[in-house]
């Protein structure tokens, strides 16, 4: 079934709004025009402002870095939130290359890792991952690395990009849990930005905050693309235990936030007694996990619209958004225009230029043969139009904050450890029936035998909490047990995985 | 501030930042461990952090909640900075 054209947003938003709001094929296209719009506008603001003219001179210059790299490349980039990561974002897909966004937390091998998977030619760092950047660039066959700050004084023009050429490849945790590369064509991410638009009053010369990271599509195309895309003003937040104070210098009047975000500034407003959201901000976009209808009353009575929406790293981040969120608290909203979609089994499956081209060195096949995404969300559509995902089919874990788990991955650090000899990271809740992330171990009996049972359970927890703490913060554990039988197994002796 | 204050004053943040933990973390340990003890999750951190600064009216530069195991270890990086 194809989804409502974007008329059926009209409604939602001031006429004169809506009637500016116009599709584009590719970044490159969608800068020309924003340059041509909004030159003398700030749209960077990062320690200083940055003009959309400005912006364009060092892009153009910075594009010189790569005038020896072939159309459809693939160029690292391992940076973080920062204006310097926009200014080589830009660079890289207005010079027709592809960028391939690092999140800039992994670690050497990590990077490496990445370089040799996806075929990246050129990795730009920031000058601060300097050390990293060199650690991988030693290990054999690793890319060229460079620092994204020196830029060439030569300017060279953006090249001439179209729809169906590659423009990103994304992390995500993918439907089987296991970290991949999701490619997004011009033509989706600009989808993805167009979509952003609809919904609200006013879209166009707002002022934005970026609290998520970049490596995120919902952080790189509802919180960057967008912003870019109408003229707005991005502040970039450093660090997000500042966000709060920068919000206070800044007065933000739209924030795309998880859900869990939205609750702390909540609870913080009360604890202080001031409203910490300051008093331009009209609009949240919130999503990446699921929003709470409770949020959206208690924003409602404070005069700010929380609009949840739905979406996924391999639709280029919006699918849906909720223009009437007041009224239909658990909805994800109405679906954005130019994709098709069915529901088999409770699963929504779709198609539309939003969706990805494919998972990147990987064998799985991302679609089904007559082109379908299969989303790995339960999901129901009312008699209205209205999305509601009511359950998840798949491995992954989102946790309340956005970010996805992939149990696998955490397992296998684990994993990596001699006494090891199976584990399971799943979602449980606590006593208090809080969710938490949970890990399970079965020890090697071999091991056990070689010391007192208590010695070695105590040496096993301290080498596990070790692992534990050298993980990034959101794939850290909150329970750890050590079982003394094996996990249930299935006839093929894969281990039944908890559902919880 | 005294160090039993300091740790009172931690606890009581911990308990806002997540309340149904409030008995673990009222009964903890100073070596108790932030996450798999008190189950802080980075969402309890980011709280608890923003919290923390706005009351003991210190700043963590150039440091993260990840580098810290153990409530004790916040309550000496507190008992440090404050009385510097």
């Amino acid at each position: 079934m194809k989804t409502p054209t974007a008329e059926v947003w009209r409604k939602y938003m001031d006429a004169e709004t809506f009637d500016r709001i116009r599709e584009m094929d590719s970044v490159a296209q969608m800068w020309a025009y924003c340059v041509s719009e909004y030159a003398q506008e700030t749209a960077i603001t990062d320690q200083k402002p940055y003009t959309y003219a400005e912006l364009d001179e060092e892009v153009a210059r910075m594009r010189t870095a790569f005038a020896d790299l072939k159309k459809g490349d693939r160029v690292g980039i391992l940076i973080p939130n920062s204006y310097l990561f926009v200014r080589t974002f830009l660079a890289v897909t207005t010079a027709g290359l592809t960028a391939v966004i690092l999140p800039a937390g992994l670690d050497e091998k990590a990077v490496y890792g990445c370089c040799m998977k996806f075929g990246i030619k050129r990795l730009m760092y920031a000058p601060e991952l300097k050390d990293k950047a060199d650690a991988a660039s030693k290990l054999p066959g690793a890319p060229e690395m460079l620092s994204a700050d020196p830029m060439p004084a030569e300017k060279t023009d953006a090249a001439k990009v179209e729809g169906k050429d590659p423009c990103v490849i994304m992390f995500t945790g993918g439907t089987t849990g296991k970290s991949k590369g999701a490619l997004l064509s011009n033509a989706a991410v600009m989808q993805g930005t167009v979509n952003g638009c609809y919904g609200y009053k006013q879209v166009f010369n707002q002022r934005y905050l970026l609290i998520l990271p970049l490596s995120h599509v919902f952080g790189l195309i509802r919180n960057l693309m967008t912003s870019l895309y109408t003229g707005s003003d991005l502040f970039i937040c450093r660090d997000n235990k500042d966000m709060f104070r920068d919000i206070a210098t800044f007065k933000p009047t739209i924030l795309v936030m998880v859900p869990a975000l939205a609750e702390i500034a909540l609870n913080l407003s009360a604890k202080f007694g001031r409203n910490m959201l300051g008093e331009d901000l009209k609009t949240i976009i919130c999503g990446a996990a699921p929003v709470a209808p409770y949020l959206v009353e208690a924003y409602h009575q404070k005069g700010i619209a929380l609009l949840p929406g739905y979406g996924l790293t391999e639709s280029a981040n919006l699918v849906s958004g909720n223009p009437d969120s007041i009224n239909r608290s658990d909805s994800v909203g109405i679906m954005f225009p130019n994709q098709e979609y069915r529901i088999e089994d409770g699963e929504l499956w779709l198609k539309g230029t939003n969706i990805f081209t494919g998972y990147i060195g990987e064998e799985e096949e991302a679609f089904t043969e007559d082109g379908w995404f299969k989303t790995g969300d339960l999901a129901r559509v009312d008699e209205d139009g209205f999305l509601y995902i009511t359950g998840r089919i798949k491995e992954i874990i989102v946790l309340p904050n956005g970010e996805n788990v992939s149990p696998a991955e955490v397992e296998a650090r684990f994993n990596a450890l001699d006494f090891v000899q199976d584990s399971q990271v799943f979602e449980d809740q606590n006593e208090q029936g809080k969710p938490i992330l949970a890990l399970e171990i079965v020890p090697r009996q071999a091991l056990l035998a070689t010391k007192g049972a208590e010695d070695a359970k105590s040496y096993m927890m301290q080498e596990l909490e070790k692992v534990n703490r050298s993980l990034q913060g959101y794939q850290q554990v909150n329970r750890i047990v050590i079982r003394e039988q094996d996990f249930e197994r299935s006839p093929s002796m894969k281990i039944v995985r908890y559902k919880k | 501030m005294k160090r039993e204050e300091i740790i009172e004053k931690l606890k009581e943040i911990l308990v806002q930042a997540d309340e149904r933990m409030s008995d673990a973390i009222r009964n903890c340990e100073l070596d108790s461990d932030l996450r798999t003890d008190l189950g802080l999750t980075s969402v309890g951190m980011l709280y608890t952090v923003i919290v923390i600064e706005e009351t003991f009216g210190i700043r963590f530069e150039n440091v993260g909640m990840n580098d810290f195991a153990t409530l004790g270890d916040v309550v000496n990086y507190l008992e440090a900075h404050m009385n510097q």
